[in-house]
């Protein structure tokens, strides 16, 4: 008994190649589509050296504030207003973190490269940096709680803290061009340290970054 | 010869020759243009006569599952709007995280998501959401080859959603105004740049939305930099006009006496001058009382308008038969939204139309309507070409279950951030310190809206913003009895530089 086929198209469906060849490269565009999408599917993870130079959007990222850290770092330990104060004082200047301001046309956290910046500063011991405005209104909570629950021995008392000498601010800029899918970016920043008591500025140091960005006007 | 393709969506495999391993026993193509049924290598007649009835079965299931799946998006977050409309921005919000959950990272469903999460008074939450519509955005910034394939084969919703132009602006300015309500003025100010990077690439005078423009000028001078407040301003008067003949909005006094005054702050004398006799302002005197404070109150009324579909049935001569298209509109006018006054301290002020959102929808709509067609009118072809090859050698079934999916599966786009206020009204009022009470009245109606308090420091500018949902119907524009004139009343929210 010869198994009943029923092939409903016929030959003559696919048989005129003409008709059916923009419903065919549409269909096998849809299919490659599909394919394309679900292999998207999945998580993968790869570790890298945090001096790896990974741009991705083209916006600002862990580079550029490695970049920014090292060239302020380089400049500040370089100039003379460290071993100017020293030799005055006899001792090493203290520094407090001011507000560095975001003016560019990102949200950038500024508190990257400025931790960068705190870090070698206080190790290279020439620099001492006492707590920012937001940081010392947790000590100074806790220094209240000690007064009630600490040891007397332990107790540390109000009104000992270091004044600083010198504040470090800053202002990040940017400068965008864009047409048609083509993009320079250019970011300036600019840190100052300013003698707390004559308003004289010591240091200035600042960071060009300039970059292109080219978005396809395709995609599958 | 197989020249067909399905696809992998429309591949269902069911039935005894599934599970005994074999090839896919039904095959519906959606993309190539025949419906086949193999019952090859059938172990007895028996089994392929089950076969059959089960691939019938298994397409009239997915004709049917096709017809109802394709809802269209304005029937989608109807609710949400409704909720919206009466004020209860929780269950609004409710309803768009339902949305929102079932596509997390569309461009639509995070703007709707934001916008009343905002209305909700979660301004962190509210940045969170509309941050990733921003950033989806960008990354379909890219034409998608096979969306645009896609789009002919279905309908225009599977190309992705980046909103409309002046939707992809907007962004910036509810981004700024939630930054603003968390005390973030500097984050505020990169949302008003990223705007300005997103206009100046366009580059086209005709997107510009002059309204970002004006409320940039505002921050600007909110923050101390009049230079760069005096530029926005001058750009905002240019936008205002460039979108003049779309919008028939015309520059607001408001934004005249803002730039004069900030010309004159200035030292722009001769600039000045110009600017007066264009204005037709020459007795023009900037107040110059540096201690004043001054309230900024921007109210949002009513709400955008929904796209709908409506469907066409044309005669195409090169098919020589009527086709069915789907294709969006906005087939009611705009509603006449009732004048707004402000009341502090016992002092009228008036409010000024600054953004008319609900022109903005159209124009935006009108300009890519002859596209929209062009695109449904050639999938409606590819649609009645594949139905007609089917009804040459196959089945009426097979026809029936073609002509049902390719007509459930055609609906017009009606996507669009529609919790968006159908227009924005500013008034910026210099006072002196104080505390004062502010509320909303409607002279239409006789009845206050909103009373609340608000201080004002020397030198400080406050603003204040009120999301009003539903629209008031102006007496002009009321005809019968039916009149709406319930007035809702929202906490307004103040933040304070």
């Amino acid at each position: 008994m010869s198994l009943p086929q029923r092939t409903l198209s016929a030959g003559s469906v696919c048989a005129s190649p003409m008709r059916n060849r923009l419903v065919y490269t549409l269909g096998l565009l849809f299919l490659l589509s599909l394919v394309v999408l679900s292999s998207g599917c999945g998580t993968k993870v790869t570790r890298v050296d945090t001096d790896t130079v990974t741009d991705l959007s083209g916006e600002w990222n862990d580079t550029d504030s490695r970049l920014v850290s090292r060239e302020m770092i380089d400049d500040v330990l370089s100039r003379p207003w460290v071993s100017n104060y020293t030799r005055v004082h006899n001792r090493p200047p203290t520094v407090i973190v001011g507000e560095v301001r975001n003016l560019s046309h990102e949200h950038i956290n500024t508190r990257t490269f400025i931790s960068d910046l705190e870090r070698e500063l206080i190790n290279s011991g020439e620099i001492d940096f006492v707590a920012s405005a937001t940081e010392r209104t947790a000590v100074r909570d806790e220094r209240l709680d000690q007064d009630l629950n600490a040891r007397e021995e332990t107790r540390k008392a109000m009104g000992q803290e270091t004044g600083a000498d010198f504040m470090l601010q800053g202002t990040i800029n940017t400068i965008i061009d864009a047409v048609d899918g083509e993009q320079a970016r250019f970011y300036q920043v600019d840190l100052t340290l300013i003698d707390m008591l004559s308003n004289r500025k010591v240091w200035i140091g600042q960071k060009k970054i300039k970059k292109t960005i080219q978005k396809s006007g395709w995609r599958l | 010869m197989n020249r067909c393709v399905a696809p992998a969506a429309a591949v269902v495999c069911s039935g005894p020759g599934a599970r005994a391993g074999r090839a896919c026993c039904s095959r519906l193509s959606i993309a190539g243009s025949c419906i086949r049924w193999r019952n090859r290598q059938s172990p007895t007649g028996l089994m392929s006569k089950h076969l059959f009835s089960f691939s019938k079965a298994a397409l009239i299931v997915i004709s049917v599952l096709f017809l109802q799946g394709c809802a269209t998006s304005a029937l989608k977050t109807a609710e949400m709007r409704q909720q919206l409309y009466a004020g209860n921005y929780q269950s609004a919000l409710a309803e768009a995280d339902r949305v929102h959950q079932s596509k997390p990272d569309g461009v639509m469903e995070n703007l709707n998501l934001g916008m009343l999460l905002r209305l909700s008074g979660d301004y962190a939450a509210s940045n969170k959401a509309l941050e990733t519509a921003k950033r989806k955005i960008d990354a379909l910034y890219a034409t998608s080859v096979s969306e645009q394939g896609g789009a002919l084969l279905l309908n225009d919703e599977v190309i992705s959603y980046q909103g409309e132009r002046y939707e992809q602006v907007l962004l910036h300015l509810y981004m700024a105004l939630n930054y603003l309500s968390l005390q973030q003025p500097d984050s505020a100010r990169v949302e008003l740049l990223q705007s300005q990077v997103k206009l100046n690439e366009w580059g086209e005078p005709k997107d510009d939305v002059a309204f970002m423009r004006y409320f940039s000028g505002i921050l600007f001078e909110m923050l101390g930099e009049q230079s760069d407040a005096t530029v926005a301003y001058r750009k905002a008067v240019d936008a205002y006009k460039n979108t003049q003949y779309k919008y028939r909005l015309d520059v607001p006094l408001q934004l005249k006496k803002d730039l004069l005054r900030s010309l004159a702050l200035m030292g722009m004398d001769n600039e000045l001058a110009v600017y007066k006799k264009q204005f037709a302002m020459n007795d023009f005197m900037p107040d110059k009382k540096k201690q004043q404070a001054e309230i900024i109150v921007i109210l949002e009324k009513g709400m955008v308008p929904q796209r709908e579909q409506i469907v066409l049935q044309t005669w195409s001569s090169e098919l020589s038969s009527m086709v069915r298209i789907a294709v969006p509109s906005y087939p009611r006018p705009p509603l006449h939204l009732s004048n707004t006054q402000l009341r502090i301290a016992e002092q009228q002020y008036t409010t000024q139309v600054v953004a008319d959102i609900d022109a903005m929808a159209r124009a935006s709509l009108e300009e890519n309507l002859p596209l929209i067609t062009a695109r449904a009118i050639a999938r409606a072809a590819i649609k009645k070409k594949s139905e007609r090859n089917v009804a040459e050698n196959s089945t009426a079934m097979a026809q029936l279950a073609l002509m049902a999916f390719n007509m459930g599966s055609e609906i017009a786009d009606t996507r669009g951030w529609n919790t968006l206020p159908q227009q924005i009204e500013l008034a910026r009022i210099a006072l002196p310190p104080g505390r004062y009470q502010l509320g909303f009245y409607s002279p239409a109606t006789g009845s206050s809206a909103y009373q609340g308090e608000i201080e004002l420091k020397a030198g400080e500018k406050v603003i204040a913003n009120q999301r009003w949902t539903k629209p008031v119907l102006s007496a002009d524009s009321v005809s019968g009895p039916g009149r709406l004139l319930i007035i809702p009343i929202f906490p307004l929210q103040i933040f304070l530089r």
